[in-house]
């Protein structure tokens, strides 16, 4: 990769990066929108 | 055989269906992706004129293709919701927009690390490079246009005519090359042809592909989580947070 590697990896390592962060970012949304489900419907079943 | 297609529009049952399909993408990307990138990194040659830094081509252009395929396809289901008022193209034009715009500035963030060692800069308003940074502002504007009303469905037609008006630059970013006289190299891979050697065509191809396929499991899984929140005071919605 010399002497070009700097460059090399700074592409490919924020290529992975941005898929992982969006896989992360995926996750967390879904598990927000079943945690609110399950709020309002406890709350529901409260009243 | 005819397939249901009004069966799957709604949305409870794309929901089941989406959540079947999108680890089979995710595992078909991961299998291309390492299949990509072993080609790319060890069995392509070394570049004739550019030395080993042109291996950087195996990210940014497959990233660079799904920037600009991800947005037409977001545009069409736009244009499908904005006929039909149809709920599940609105949603999956919503889903596409965060990953097309990730590919985008993956395009743009790899183009510049090429770009300095090779032209000597890491940004130039070239029309090539200044287009596709416009196709980012257009994802953002969308993702902010489609969650700036309270009611999601004026945000959906709000932001699907965005999607269909920022179709034009598609045409820009693919022919500025052509048309003008830019620092940025002709396209490598022609709907004629190409003058690349196979291995690395392939290599470029078999990520394209992963891209494609991890496009597709990312955005089945987002719209997921969206019909969840629009869904989320119905039986059956609820009925799957237990």
């Amino acid at each position: 990769m010399r002497p070009h590697e700097f460059y090399i990896w700074m592409s490919y390592g924020m290529t992975a990066l941005a898929i992982v962060v969006e896989i992360v970012a995926l996750r967390v949304r879904r598990a927000r929108s079943i945690r609110r489900i399950e709020e309002e419907r406890d709350l529901e079943a409260q009243d | 055989m005819k397939i249901a297609w009004f069966y799957f529009a709604s949305p409870s049952t794309f929901y089941r269906l989406a959540g079947w399909l999108a680890p089979w993408f995710f595992v078909l990307a991961a299998i291309l992706g390492a299949a990509g990138l072993y080609v790319g990194l060890f069995v392509a040659p070394t570049d004739a004129q550019q030395g080993e830094v042109y291996r950087i081509i195996f990210v940014h252009v497959p990233a660079s293709w799904m920037s600009m395929f991800i947005y037409f396809v977001m545009a069409c289901y736009g244009a499908v919701s904005l006929t039909f008022n149809t709920r599940l193209a609105a949603m999956m034009a919503r889903a596409l927009a965060p990953t097309g715009a990730m590919f985008t500035f993956v395009a743009l963030w790899t183009g510049s690390f090429w770009g300095r060692p090779t032209w000597g800069t890491y940004w130039v308003w070239d029309a090539r490079i200044t287009s596709e940074l416009v196709l980012l502002f257009l994802y953002f504007g969308f993702i902010a246009l489609a969650n700036a009303f309270e009611d999601p469905r004026r945000g959906d037609r709000a932001a699907a005519l965005l999607a269909l008006i920022g179709l034009v630059n598609l045409p820009i970013i693919y022919f500025s090359v052509v048309w003008w006289n830019t620092l940025h190299q002709g396209s490598s891979v022609k709907f004629t042809g190409t003058t690349m050697q196979v291995e690395m065509l392939w290599g470029m191809l078999l990520v394209a592909l992963s891209f494609w396929m991890y496009s597709i499991g990312a955005s089945l899984t987002r719209v997921r989580a969206i019909i969840l929140e629009r869904e989320g005071r119905t039986h059956w919605a609820r009925s799957l947070a237990t």
